[in-house]
């Protein structure tokens, strides 16, 4: 079975608030110089996910990232967690790609990169958190997708998703190829091994320009674009701590509920 | 510039907090343990009292190994976090 | 794929980053393992590269290595709790240049791409946690649950060493032989800097504090120029700073509000804390650099020299590195990796300035243990110079006389005259 994970390198979520700086006038977000990239919690997942199916079957797992300079640091960490190619889409033509342009990208990759069964995508990027990629994707191939996966098995040329509803899960089944979206829900990704630590470091990434996928130039990068950034701000956290405490444990939860009652929380 | 405090300090650095400490302590000599060194020695005042027993918050250790160089009693398991977790600094 | 290098590297800083930078151009296979998400992540230093070690590895430096300023001004500050007094080498007008500000996250990680482009291979995120042994030989790592094997290891994990404590060579540190750095990055505009340090836009400063910044605890201050940046740190001795009882924070945030300080970085922003240990014994901490199958490199083999101004590091690294690399050759071209075969190492570092400036100054850290450099003299020189500058219509005395009453209570004449002597053989 031949799998392919897209995903996308985002500022890393877990940089100091302080750190976060936008160009509001550019509308446009500053990544600072010392903090790296790192790959969307939920395209790792959406490798995880690829490789519990290899972990049960014969598959091999290819994933594929648009995206510049440190692109193939993103390939690199799922080479290490064990997928088994990665692929980098990179061209200054793709500069400024909406989720349309980066979709029609991925899906001209995928196509050139061979024989795909099941193409997972995270449900979302974590930075823009719009989550239309993943869909696009299929619409562009002509292919079924099914969105917020907890958990994918696939096989016999079908793909049985549990899919995360509000109030629990519903089943749903598609032939394949389809792709699939991945949430949360799926769990933690692996860590990667030493030796594939030291595998991926050895590897050679293949880097693809838009002439080299065939991409229709007139449909990438900030020129066509479909989306646009109306206003770009930085949101406002006020936090506050307080330890309420209490003689006794029962104590401080009586001290606890006065408090919440005293704010009308209760 | 004004005056900061420990948790200021800290909050600017990137940390990649694993889910296990990198360092243990045991709590029985600590128990006993005077002057306690360990609470001046860190840079990142990880090591805290409370309620009379000493503890250790590594979520934002600096990984300088003071605490391991000080503690003449054997009171510390000391390692580096995992390959990956811990702090990383954007400067240096 | 063969799990069998030429060389394993521990740790990428500028010590492992030289050796598998020279080993991986003579063709060998080298891994450095790192134990940082990148390489550069962990490693921090007060920022200065001293002298042209570069320039043999990287023939044309700085070219693009991401250097933050030439040094051409080095100034020596004398803290009291109010005043200064500096000695100020300036040649940042004549486009001399000596040494380089940097930051090691950027810095580290650059090094490392060089290794990559020579054909070595760096693990990130993969933490050394053990040797292999085939009997009394070194013969690969263990890291991340996997073995990983070389003919020959290089032990470049930094001070706190895993390395070459796990092989014997060395035990663990003691608080009189290490110091402990802690350091702001504080953010400014370039040209605040530049008009403030004196320096064009190339040029930085170097400033080497003794005092209060330290509150009389054996250690010192610095202040480096980054482009954008200061580097402002204080050095204790951990034993020392183990015996006053203070928190080497807080005197960095003494020596933030000490009145000369204060006005070098007012108005900027601290963007990053960090710390770090610096072995500072001198000769006496190096342990033993090698045993069959494995060197040691750098902080990790304490070649760091300390002298009372600075703590030089870097480049008793790099050298410390290369000197490895080429010891690994040749042990290579006779195919044995004993410690007969690499105890060239240490032929080749007494051969240079590393171990030469060791032994120079190997009575240093013992004359560096003179309480009086760290409180008494500091005052001393503030109180004389303020004596000597203020005009305030007394009749005046002349500059010994001034000099004994500000003695008085503070030095004898014998005991300056015995640091003076002492000074003069160790330093």
């Amino acid at each position: 079975m031949n799998i392919i994970v897209c995903i996308k390198q985002i500022l890393d979520p877990e940089m100091p608030p302080v750190k976060f700086k936008i160009d509001a006038q550019a509308k446009k977000v500053i990544a600072p110089e010392g903090i790296p990239l790192v790959i969307s919690p939920f395209d790792e997942q959406a490798v995880e996910a690829a490789l519990r199916i290899k972990d049960a079957q014969e598959a091999k797992v290819t994933a594929i990232t648009m995206g510049g300079q440190s692109a193939k640091d993103a390939v690199k960490h799922v080479l290490a967690m064990g997928v088994d190619e990665g692929i980098v889409l990179s061209d200054e033509a793709f500069n400024g790609s909406d989720s349309f342009s980066t979709a029609y990208v991925l899906s001209q990759a995928i196509q050139k990169a061979g024989e795909y069964d099941l193409i997972l995508c995270g449900r979302q990027a974590a930075d823009w958190d719009a989550g239309q990629v993943g869909s696009i994707v299929a619409e562009e191939l002509g292919i079924p997708v099914v969105t917020l996966a907890r958990k994918v098995d696939a096989t016999g040329g079908t793909v049985r998703v549990e899919r995360v509803i509000p109030d629990g899960h519903e089943v749903v089944e598609a032939p394949l190829p389809a792709v699939v979206t991945v949430s949360s829900e799926l769990g933690q990704a692996r860590l990667p091994t030493g030796r594939g630590i030291v595998m991926a470091a050895r590897k050679s990434i293949p880097v693809w320009s838009a002439q080299d996928i065939g991409c229709d130039v007139s449909r990438v990068g900030a020129g066509a674009a479909r989306s646009e950034v109306v206003a770009l701000t930085l949101p406002i956290h006020e936090r506050k701590g307080e330890i309420v405490s209490g003689e006794t444990g029962a104590q401080a939860a009586v001290n606890l509920a006065l408090k919440l009652r005293e704010n009308r929380i209760i | 510039m004004s005056p900061m405090t420990i948790e200021e300090r800290l909050a600017l650095n990137k940390y990649d907090v694993d889910t296990e400490a990198h360092i243990r302590l045991n709590e029985n000599i600590c128990q006993e343990c005077q002057p306690r060194i360990c609470l001046y020695i860190c840079p990142a005042e990880c090591f805290k009292l409370r309620d009379g027993r000493l503890s250790f918050a590594y979520e934002g250790c600096l990984e300088c190994g003071s605490c391991h160089v000080c503690c003449d009693k054997g009171a510390i398991d000391w390692s580096y976090p995992r390959g990956g977790f811990g702090v990383a600094f954007e400067y240096g | 794929m063969s799990d069998k290098f030429d060389a394993i590297v521990v740790g990428a800083g500028p010590a492992g980053c030289a050796t598998a930078c020279k080993l991986a151009r003579a063709g060998l296979e080298v891994l450095v393992v790192e134990r940082g998400k990148f390489p550069g992540a962990k490693n921090m230093t007060g920022g200065v590269i001293y002298g042209p070690v570069l320039d043999s590895l990287f023939p044309g430096a700085p070219g693009d290595i991401p250097v933050e300023r030439a040094i051409g001004r080095h100034v020596i500050c004398l803290l009291s709790d109010r005043s200064s007094v500096s000695l100020d080498f300036n040649m940042a007008g004549s486009g001399d240049r000596n040494g380089y500000t940097v930051l090691r996250s950027r810095f580290d990680r650059w090094l490392a791409n060089k290794v990559e482009e020579a054909g070595g291979i760096v693990a990130a995120g993969l933490r050394a946690d053990d040797l292999l042994w085939q009997g009394q030989r070194v013969v690969g790592i263990t890291a991340g649950g996997d073995e990983f094997r070389a003919d020959a290891v290089i032990a470049a994990d930094g001070v706190n060493s895993t390395m070459a404590t796990k092989a014997g060579l060395r035990v663990n540190l003691s608080p009189e032989n290490v110091n402990q750095g802690v350091k702001e990055v504080i953010g400014l505009p370039r040209e605040a800097i530049e008009e403030r340090f004196g320096l064009t836009s190339d040029s930085g400063a170097a400033i080497h504090f003794l005092g209060f910044c330290t509150r009389g605890v054996h250690g010192g201050g610095f202040l480096y120029t980054n482009k954008e940046s200061l580097s402002l740190g204080v050095v204790v001795q951990l034993k020392a700073l183990m015996e006053s009882n203070l928190k080497s924070v807080d005197l960095l945030e003494s020596f933030k509000e000490h009145p000369t300080v204060r006005e070098y970085i007012r108005g900027g922003t601290t963007v990053e804390y960090s710390a770090h240990l610096v072995p500072a014994g001198g000769l006496r901490m190096v342990p033993r650099l090698f045993t069959d199958g494995l060197l040691v490199a750098g902080d990790a083999a304490a070649l760091v020299l300390a002298t009372g101004r600075a703590l030089e590091g870097i480049n008793f690294a790099v050298a410390s590195g290369i000197a490895a690399a080429e010891t690994v050759l040749k042990a290579k071209e006779r195919n044995d990796f004993s410690k007969e075969s690499l105890s060239v190492y240490e032929k080749l570092l007494a051969d240079s300035f590393v171990l030469q400036d060791l032994k120079t100054f190997r009575e240093a850290p013992r004359f560096l243990e003179n309480q009086r450099l760290y409180q008494t003299y500091p005052e001393l020189a503030c109180k004389l110079a303020e004596e000597v500058f203020r005009v305030d219509g007394k009749p005046k005395k002349k500059l010994w006389q001034l000099a004994r009453q500000e003695m008085k209570g503070r030095v004898s004449i014998w005991q300056l005259l015995r640091d003076g002597l002492s000074a003069r053989s160790s330093l």
